[in-house]
Formats: structure tokens, sequence, C-alpha cells
């Protein structure tokens, strides 16, 4: 066993010795860390004159600001690991030693992961800057960093695992960031779509209110009546939600709660909705209200009834990745038996 | 200067001069009668050491790379595989390199079977590809201490192994700059020493030579003797056909992803060969040829060099003694080209 990780040690040093000593690499760290920075500056000089709190609001801006600038270098560093090897002959001279396909992907992989780390690395005192500036909240940052990393890995994952299935480096970086746009983007019009695609009629029950002169009081009764109303079904789709890796993040920071029970940043906000997207429509009924006729929440207890959906979106970009990079190992393995059209192994 | 009008040989010996060359009266050998089936040669068994390959096929969609190889190259022996552009050479390679799976037939590298134990392959063998990758932001002393990590040598060894090889290779003094800066024959050099790292006992090198100074060909041919000569396997692949005869023991001959057998291969050797002779005296020499009956459409002139163009080793022999009895001051008389290159262009039809 630790001969096996000796030799992924190798494969990874090798990956990083290529792609952390690229002026390319140091080139884009310095344009990431402009533009994060100075993004966070600005929007703090220009917000200060706000009389509301906006720490919170510069904080979750500056996670998100981080994700989105990782998930587009990192398709950059890993989206030709395997096909860019090929065309420059140089995967062929790493087969024919003892290194086996998986060692070869999986360095590769965790290569380009710890070079892509790099941008998280610049971009790391911004986040913790805003974190302080948004009243310290140590844990939100904790969540968060691993999160990024994840992230990142699962983008280098897809990356490589790409690079290895199709045989164009161009075309591998490009549908690597196609992926990436997906889950961005793709996600939340899938989901749009997805939620009027499956709305469905309902008969529900009409209710009244009687109102009751003597003390003031109103009674909730069920009038036998009832009507047709058209409903979206989000709980149908809410995967699609889940998937979007800012919804991952703001689902998995904990939510802080205000007096009134609702999370008062922008995460909670964003987990709540994605959380709520997973219950079926509810009809509005007379037991919703209590004795004396006062509304209760439906939403109470809404994160223990609900799944975490920060836990199934990851877990979704996790299978992805792994099939990616078991294609990959697959596409690798020597000796070949069947090859892509027009591809050179040598 | 071409031929010269020198005293006109005479007609009636001219015309009576063999077909094949060969000045009369000598007896015109009648032709090789080539028996197919004592041609064959013996079909090598899979255990034999070396490189052994058994009616090995392999096709991409409808291409048939490679059809029908049989052959063996034996250790402690230098084998050429010539063949012209698409003959199927460098997927042959590759099969033999664990890179790529025959369709059918079966390899052995050094007892290895690359389908089944490509890790034992790999082990044994070491490869230089046709177009050599290198990692170019890496000096070759990080390339090759890297190649030897992977190959499961301990850092030190590795490290130990590389600066050895760094200095077989003359890459002394680029040992420690990015390997961009080094010439394409310096990359050669850097390719070939790094199929060695492993110590491997067969070596399958595709074109090594190509883009190296004269030194550092006639060292590659002794390293190759050596390797060799310690019972090393070595089959090259080059198109210098001359460089071929002065290296190589045996020659695979391949074509249209077949190798060349038996019948087709000894009438090719049996094409007439070009004999280069040079004289002090140029002028005698044309006019010698003429006399002793080389028959004139065998005869090339270029400057005061003559071409004469013969069958059989015999005939040249008896060239040789008569050009010398008539008093021609030789002073070159050898083959224009070697065995491999007059069998090569025998097969390609192509011979002058």
């Amino acid at each position: 066993m630790s001969r096996w990780l000796q030799m992924l040690g190798v494969v990874i040093r090798l990956e990083l010795a290529q792609r952390v000593r690229s002026v390319a690499w140091y080139v884009l760290l310095v344009v990431v860390a402009l533009v994060v920075g100075g993004v966070i500056v600005v929007l703090f000089l220009s917000l200060q004159d706000f009389q509301r709190d906006l720490g919170g609001a510069i904080f979750a801006m500056t996670i998100f600001l981080v994700m989105l600038v990782t998930s587009l270098v990192t398709p950059a560093l890993s989206g030709s690991a395997i096909n860019g090897d090929r065309d420059a002959g140089t995967l062929a001279s790493t087969q024919v030693t003892q290194v086996t396909a998986t060692q070869l992907v999986l360095g590769k992989v965790i290569g380009s992961w710890i070079a892509s780390l790099g941008f998280l690395a610049v971009c790391a005192p911004f986040m913790i800057g805003s974190a302080m500036l948004g009243g310290l909240r140590v844990e939100a940052v904790l969540v968060a960093i691993p999160i990024v990393v994840l992230e990142i890995g699962v983008v280098s994952a897809v990356g490589v695992g790409l690079s290895g299935l199709i045989r164009k480096p161009v075309l591998s970086t490009v549908v690597t960031y196609l992926v990436v746009a997906f889950f961005s983007v793709g996600t939340l019009i899938g989901f749009g779509v997805g939620m009027l695609a499956f709305q469905q009629e309902e008969t529900r029950d009409e209710i009244t209110w009687d109102y009751d002169d003597q003390d003031g009081s109103s009674t909730c009764r069920e009038t036998g009546s009832t009507y047709e109303t058209t409903v979206p079904r989000p709980d149908r789709v809410w995967l699609m939600l889940a998937a979007n890796p800012y919804v991952i993040m703001a689902d998995a920071i904990p939510p802080r709660l205000d007096a009134h029970g609702y999370p008062d940043d922008i995460f909670g906000q964003i987990g709540l909705g994605v959380r709520m997207a997973q219950e079926p429509p509810r009809a509005e009924s007379c037991a919703d209200y209590d004795d004396q006729g006062a509304w209760q929440d439906p939403l109470e207890g809404i994160y223990d009834r609900t799944a975490p959906s920060w836990f199934v979106g990851l877990g979704i970009h996790v299978l992805l990745a792994g099939a990616a990079v078991w294609g990959a190992i697959g596409a690798v393995r020597a000796p070949a038996r069947t090859l892509a059209a027009g591809s050179r192994i040598a | 200067m071409t031929a010269q009008p020198e005293p006109a040989p005479d007609p009636q010996q001219a015309r009576g001069a063999g077909a094949d060359g060969a000045p009369q009266p000598i007896p015109a050998s009648p032709p090789r009668f080539v028996d197919p089936l004592e041609t064959a040669g013996p079909v090598p068994a899979l255990d034999d050491g070396g490189i052994v390959a058994l009616h090995v096929h392999r096709s991409f969609g409808s291409v048939h790379a490679v059809r029908e190889m049989t052959f063996h190259a034996k250790p402690g022996r230098v084998t050429a595989l010539i063949g012209p552009n698409g003959a199927g050479k460098t997927t042959l390679l590759l099969m033999l390199a664990s890179l790529l799976a025959p369709d059918a037939g079966s390899i052995r590298i050094d007892g290895a079977d690359p389908t089944r134990d490509p890790r034992a392959v790999r082990r044994a063998m070491g490869w230089m590809p046709d177009v050599l990758g290198t990692w170019r932001s890496l000096t070759p002393l990080q390339i090759l201490t890297t190649v030897g990590r992977l190959h499961g040598l301990s850092r030190p060894a590795a490290r130990e192994r590389a600066e050895e090889l760094i200095v077989d290779a003359r890459l002394e003094e680029l040992a420690k700059r990015p390997s961009r800066v080094l010439s394409r024959g310096q990359q050669q050099r850097l390719g070939l020493v790094r199929a060695l790292v492993h110590r491997p006992r067969v070596l399958l090198l595709d074109e090594p030579a190509a883009g190296l100074d004269p030194t550092s060909r006639v060292e590659l041919r002794g390293m190759l003797r050596r390797f060799a000569a310690e019972g090393g396997t070595v089959l090259i692949s080059s198109h210098d056909l001359s460089e071929l005869d002065e290296m190589a023991d045996d020659a695979v001959f391949v074509d249209r992803g077949e190798v060349v057998g038996g019948e087709r291969l000894v009438l090719a050797q049996q094409a007439a060969r070009e004999w280069r002779i040079r004289s002090l005296d140029p002028r005698a020499l044309s006019y010698q040829l003429a006399n002793i009956g080389v028959a004139f459409d065998r005869v090339r002139l270029e400057g005061e060099v003559a071409y004469v163009a013969l069958d059989r080793d015999e005939h040249a022999a008896e060239v040789l003694r008569r050009l010398v009895g008539g008093g021609v001051p030789i002073i070159h008389f050898a083959p224009a080209v070697g065995d491999i290159e007059r069998t090569y262009l025998g097969l390609a039809g192509g011979a002058r």
C-alpha cells in the first residue's frame, strides 16, 4: 500500500512540477487575486454609507465570488491533463513504466486539484477579512472553505476525466466548462422549467372564517365546497436545485436565525428556499391554525423534516466526479483494445 | 563526364556479354530455384526469449495496420525492422511496447505476455518512441529521476542512476536546464538513456539515430553492440539503411502489414546490386569496363566513379580480377549499397 501511495506521490509531483512551474499559473494567480480583492474593496467602500449592516452581504458575496472564480479557473488547469499529454507524447512514456492507470489518473486529479487550490489560497485572506466585517462568523468560514476545496476537487476530477475520454484538448476543456455552467446556471433554469412542466391541477377544500362578535375571536371551518387550482411541484425537481454548487454552499453554512426564527443572511434564505422546495405543495387548511385561531408556521421544524440538500448535492457531484475518473482510468489502461477514432497513443 | 567516345568496344564482344552483366566466358549460373517450403524459416516458439511475435494481427476499423507478423528477435543480437512508411512498423512497436493490444496472435517480450502481464513486460523492456515527448519544463536530471521513480526505484537509487545516464548521454552541461532548451539530437540522446533507466533486457527503438550528429551515431552503435553483447535483445526500426547495415545482425522486412519472408525475400536478395568502382585513371576504367565484356546498360558513369550493376557477388569478383588484369589502377571497389538496402530496394522493386 505504501509503495502504491509512493508511486501516486511521484505522479502528483510530476503533475505539479509541470503545472505549477508554468508562467500561466502565476499570471492567473495574480489576476484572480486582483479581481477578487478589487471587487471586495469596491463593494465595501461603496456600501459603507448604507445604514443597514451589510457585513453579512459582503461576506456572502465574497464566498460566491471565490466559488465563481475558482470554478472558472480550474477547468483550464485540468481539462487537458490526459489528452494534452497524449498530444505531447509524454503519456505513453509514463504508461510503459510500473505506474498503473489508476495511479496515473488519480495523480493527475490530485495534482491539478492542488494547483487549483492555489487560487483558493490567494482568495482566503479576502474571505477571512470579509467574514470579520460580517460579524465574525468563524463557523461559516470553517464550513465554506472545505466546501470550496471539495468543489474544486470535483471540477478537477471532471476535467481530468473528460480529458481522458475526449480526444481533443480544446474540446475536453470546453466540455468541462459546459459541465460547470450546467451546474451553476443550468440547474437553476432546469429547476424553473421543471417546476412548470410538473405543475398539476388540484382540487382543494375551501375554508372560511367565522367571526364571533361576542369575544372577537374567529374560528376556521371548511365550507364543504371545493375549488380547482394549479400548483407547481418543486418537490419533483428539487434535486436540480440541490446540485447547484451555490445552493450547496448556502445550505451547508449553518443558518443563523433571527428573533422570528428566520435566517438573517442570504445563505440561510437560499438554504430555506431549497428546503421548502423539497416539500409537496401544502393545501391551506384549518389544521394550520390553533384553537385560538393563531397561525402555526408550517415552516417550523423544516430543517428537521427535510433532507440536508447540501449533502445530496455534494453526493451528486462526487458521484459524477467518480464516474469521470473511472472512465478516464479505463481509457488510459494499456494495452488498449479500442481506440477513439483518429487518436494516436504514442 | 559521361560515356567517353572510347575506342568502341567490339560489338561482337558486347553482344556476347551475359544478360546478368557477367563478362563472358564466365558461365552464367542458372536462376536459383527457390523452394518456398524450405525458405519459409522456422516458426519461432513463444519461449524462445528475446522478442517473439506469432501471427500478430491488429486493425483499426477497416484499416488492417498489421495483418500477419511472425518473427523472432534473438537475445544477443541487434535486429533491424525495415519497411516503407505505413507498413505497420509503428503499430507493431506499440504492441510490443504493451501499449496496444493485438486483435489476434501472441507476443512475448523476454518471456512475458504484454496482454496478460504488461508490468513484467515493462520491467524487461525499454522503449524509445519515434515522437519523443519530454516534460518540457523539467530538467534532464529530473526527467531521468522521475522515470526511475516511476519504474519503482527508490529516490536515492533513481537519482544515482539518473546522474550516471546524464554522463552517458553527454548532457552534463544541460542537466539542470529545462529540457525545452535541448536540441533535437540532444533530445534523442536523452530519450535513449531514458529507455535505459531501469536496465531493461529488451530495447525497442524507433528511429533512434534521427537528428544525431556523427559522434553520437558512432556512440549509439557502440552502445547497442555492447547491449547485445551482454545478452540483450535490440529491435531497431529505421529508414537509414546503411546505418542499419552497420549495426544490425538480423533484419525483419515488413510490407503492407506483413513480414516479408521466404521466396520473396530470397528473390529480393538476388536483385542486381550496384558496385562502385573508382580508378586513378577513369578513362582506362571506362574503356576496360567495355573491353572486358560488361554490357553497356549495366554501367553508369557519374563523374569519375563508375557504377556497375551485377547480379552475383561472384561476378563482382570476376569483374575486379579482369579490371586489375587489364591494368586499370583500381583504388575503390565496393558495393554501392549494403545488404539491407539492397534487399529493401529489391523488395520495393525499385532496384536501380
